[in-house]
């Protein structure tokens, strides 16, 4: 049995612990009596992945088993999650590729020849065809792509469907090809309990106009908790179920696959990383100093292809197949067996370590906006029942928050940071006087559909992610960070953690009691 | 590291080398440590160092072998054992503690007759970890060894032997001082002597962190000069908590460094209207900590008539 996950409490014993600070990592000294969650150990992959894949497929849950439901001239589209999933890329072969390719075999000998493959993007960049090929392998892609394999595109209204409204007035809108399948079939990576479920085929598949009912201010600030998907605890949640639901009585039939990932984030080389610091081996610190020096010392862009060519030997943990609530399910169990510890009460600040990548900069740049979204939209919310700080807490967070944009997949980030931000930084406000005027320029629907960028609208959801935190927090403090970038953002740079804390003790007093999440790997902090 | 300076390759040696202590016992911070039941089988038995011969042994070792040793290597200076007249066995002397000195400067300057039935709370992770270490702090000092975590059973021997009438010497601070301040007691001892009713006996040790700081394993050459103030003993009040207890405590000791420095008559003085000088040192870097509390005690000028 694996351990689990564990709250260290800091004493003159503990060594200075890891923290990361976007493409870089430091050793930090805690307060004495300062808490530390760390995720439980991985838990051991599945030895027979092909046989469990095949498993699920055959013995699926509520729901008869695919091989039943794909026919002669039917037909079928396989819809999966983009390379946001999982963090960093996993090595190779991704799990898509072993579960599509099941699911292909199997069609090929059910006779299926309407068979379209598409990345489930939503208002995501598109996915280069290197990364198609990397996340579904060579025979998929050489046999798919372009023409049956593509990425979704929420901008193209002779591809998408209107479906109608939920009860609660949600416009319901997805990509036709799928729509108008005989059967869908998702394919999902579940990193974190905020994904999979709905939100696989209602967001992956949606229009600007369907993503928007639960994308907004108001849903963010009544999610209490992102990680916790069940009815009532997260409104975004809610909202993607009913849409789930609308979809199911339209008589979309939906055949979903949710696989898991053990807690294996970083390679061999960088193994440290993954333990526990007072369990490091020579090995490790010799390993420690080296990378951190080579880090430290090497030019800007060698740094980042470094950390780019990261791939995380993550294993499989949990195939399972069916309909989609009973699946995820099971899925979310897998996710908490994995990631889930317990932690008693709350606490006065709430230490963060921002690390290189995030969803939205794979293989592309960590600009502020989205520092915010990982750091408060994302970390911040690695919680069930209530968050890791007090309410009126201060976050301090680790990172050099670099004033920097990829011009090629952020293009309206960089207009949001010079132009919203420098405004106000009020997500009620940004969404009410910008949002429209962003979602529909033609200028970033041209550059969404046919170049490689993240939607008009995309920066806005980003702050929006970050909209509960905000509302939150009495005071968020970066260390390390650009003063003027940080200053846009309405967050106050600090040079060193003592320089934080002090800073924080205008907020929170002079002697504070202190949370350090220790991720990545991820963990979900069960907050008692 | 100065605040924003970015650490060099010597830095994160330095941390490394004392976060991971190079070249000594690696340790677990104690709240990752493995539960494991207590077993009395497991701890170090010390029985046998409280037997009559054990006791003869240690009396030799201490007068003829440690005070010996002890006495040329420094030059202690012991006051205030009038205090010890009329009281009654048990107690608890409880002293700051900054050097491997303090306890043998204790047991060594105590009465006979209170020495040979006084035992020393020794921290069971450091003296107690390997058999000749713990044999040997059983035998010289009739240690025993008590959980530095605290905990329901970190105090059970030291209220066995209370029970058995020993006079127990207790360090509140846990451990010795990094930097020759005194450290916030710990309230394990208070919490004893409430419970047993058990008075207790202030020790000020002023200078063994200068003669013989943590780090070194012999006092500095020069015989350094160590005053060694025991203080009239605390009875628990009716209704007194530990907190209360442990704070008399403390400002009993601070009140017994500040007569080591002046008069008795002058800090008693200054306990009455407050103004007792802080035992945690002077407020301000570093630097100024370790610069006050290394410089030397002044050479008390030996006179036939005092």
């Amino acid at each position: 049995m694996t351990r689990p996950g564990f709250v260290l409490e800091v004493d003159e014993r503990t060594p200075p612990l890891l923290v990361h600070e976007g493409e870089g990592f430091r050793l930090q000294k805690f307060p004495l009596g300062a808490r530390v969650v760390y995720a439980p150990d991985p838990l051991p992959g599945i030895r027979d992945l092909p046989g469990a894949i095949r498993q699920a497929l055959l013995n699926p849950h509520d729901s008869e088993p695919l091989p039943e439901l794909l026919k002669p001239g039917m037909k079928l589209t396989i819809a999966f999650d983009d390379i946001s999933l999982p963090l960093p890329p996993m090595a190779k072969p991704d799990i898509r590729q072993r579960v599509i390719e099941a699911v292909v075999e199997l069609a090929a000998r059910k006779g299926v020849e309407d068979l379209r493959l598409i990345v489930a993007n939503s208002l995501h960049r598109r996915v280069t065809a290197d990364e198609v090929k990397r996340a579904v392998g060579e025979r998929v892609f050489r046999s798919f792509w372009p023409r049956d394999l593509y990425n979704h595109d929420a901008e193209d209204q002779d591809d998408l469907l209107y479906i109608g409204k939920t009860d609660k007035g949600e416009d319901v809108e997805i990509n036709r090809r799928a729509a108008e399948s005989d059967l869908i079939v998702y394919v999902n990576i579940n990193l974190v309990a905020m994904d999979g479920g709905h939100k696989s085929v209602p967001v992956g598949l949606a229009s600007y106009r369907s993503v928007r009912p639960h994308h907004n201010v108001h849903t963010m600030l009544h999610s209490k908790s992102y990680m916790d998907p069940r009815e009532g605890r997260s409104a975004i949640h809610d909202s993607c179920a009913r849409m789930g639901h609308l979809l199911r009585d339209s008589g979309i039939r939906i055949f979903t696959i949710e696989t898991t990932l053990n807690g294996e984030t970083f390679p061999s080389q960088f193994g440290f990383l993954n333990k526990r610091e007072w369990e490091w081996s020579v090995k490790d610190q010799v390993m420690f100093l080296a990378a951190k020096r080579a880090n430290d010392l090497a030019p800007a862009r060698i740094r980042r292809e470094v950390w780019r060519r990261i791939e995380a030997p993550y294993k499989v943990t949990g195939v399972h197949a069916g309909e989609t609530e009973a699946v995820h399910e099971r899925t979310l169990e897998n996710l908490h067996r994995q990631q889930l510890v317990e932690v008693n009460g709350q606490s006065d600040v709430l230490v963060l370590g921002v690390p290189y990548l995030g969803p939205y900069n794979v293989n592309s740049i960590m600009n502020p906006i989205l520092v915010h979204c990982l750091g408060l939209g994302y970390l911040f919310n690695m919680y069930r029942n209530k968050p890791l700080v007090r309410p009126g807490g201060a976050v301090i967070m680790f990172h050099p928050v670099p004033w920097e944009f990829h011009q090629v997949h952020h293009p309206s980030y960089v207009d949001f940071f010079e132009e919203v931000l420098s405004e106000t930084t009020d997500p009620s406000t940004i969404e009410s006087k910008y949002e429209q005027q962003y979602a529909t320029d033609p200028w970033y629907i041209h550059l969404y559909r046919n170049s490689y960028a993240y939607h008009g609208v995309h920066p806005f959801y980003m702050w929006y992610w970050g909209a509960h935190a905000l509302d939150y927090l009495g005071d968020i403090i970066v260390v390390g960070g650009d003063p003027k970038a940080c200053a846009r953002m309405g967050y106050r740079a600090a040079t060193s953690f003592r320089d934080a804390l002090e800073m924080a003790g205008e907020t929170v007093g002079r002697s504070p009691s202190i949370t350090y999440f220790h991720a990545p790997p991820l963990a979900i902090a069960e907050v008692r | 590291m100065a605040a924003g300076k970015r650490p060099g390759l010597a830095d994160e040696i330095r941390d490394l080398a004392k976060g991971w202590r190079w070249g000594r016992r690696s340790v677990v911070p104690r709240s990752a440590e493995p539960y494991a039941p207590p077993s009395e089988s497991r701890a170090f038995p010390t029985a046998w160092a409280r037997t009559a011969a054990a006791g003869a042994a240690r009396e030799v070792i201490l007068r003829y072998g440690l005070r010996a040793v002890v006495w040329n290597e420094t030059s202690p200076e012991i006051h205030g054992l009038d205090n010890l007249e009329g009281l009654e066995a048990p107690v608890m002397f409880i002293s700051n503690h900054t050097s491997h000195l303090d306890a043998s400067l204790i047991m060594t300057s105590l009465p006979r007759e209170w020495r040979e039935k006084t035992a020393v709370a020794a921290a069971k992770d450091y003296f107690f970890d390997v058999w000749w270490r713990s044999a040997f702090t059983a035998l010289v000092y009739a240690g025993f060894p008590i959980e530095r975590g605290g905990g329901e059973r970190a105090t059970d021997t030291a209220r066995e032997l209370v029970r058995d009438g020993w006079n127990l010497v207790v360090f509140p601070e846990g451990t010795r001082s990094p930097d020759g301040w005194v450290q916030r007691f710990r309230l394990g001892a208070a919490r004893l002597c409430i419970e047993l009713g058990t008075p207790c006996v202030p020790i000020a040790i002023h200078g063994a962190y200068q003669a013989m700081p943590k780090g070194r394993s012999w006092p500095k050459p020069g015989r350094p000069p160590i005053s060694v103030r025991f203080g009239r003993p605390l009875d628990p009040r009716e209704g007194e908590t530990h907190q209360e207890l442990s704070r008399r405590m403390f400002q009993a000791v601070a009140e017994l460094f500040d007569e080591d420095r002046t008069t008795w008559w002058e800090a008693l003085r200054r306990a009455e209207r407050g103004e007792t000088p802080k035992l945690s040192g002077p407020s301000g870097p570093k630097w100024l900590r370790a610069w006050e509390a290394s410089r030397p005690l002044p050479r008390r000028s030996r006179r036939a008539w005092r």
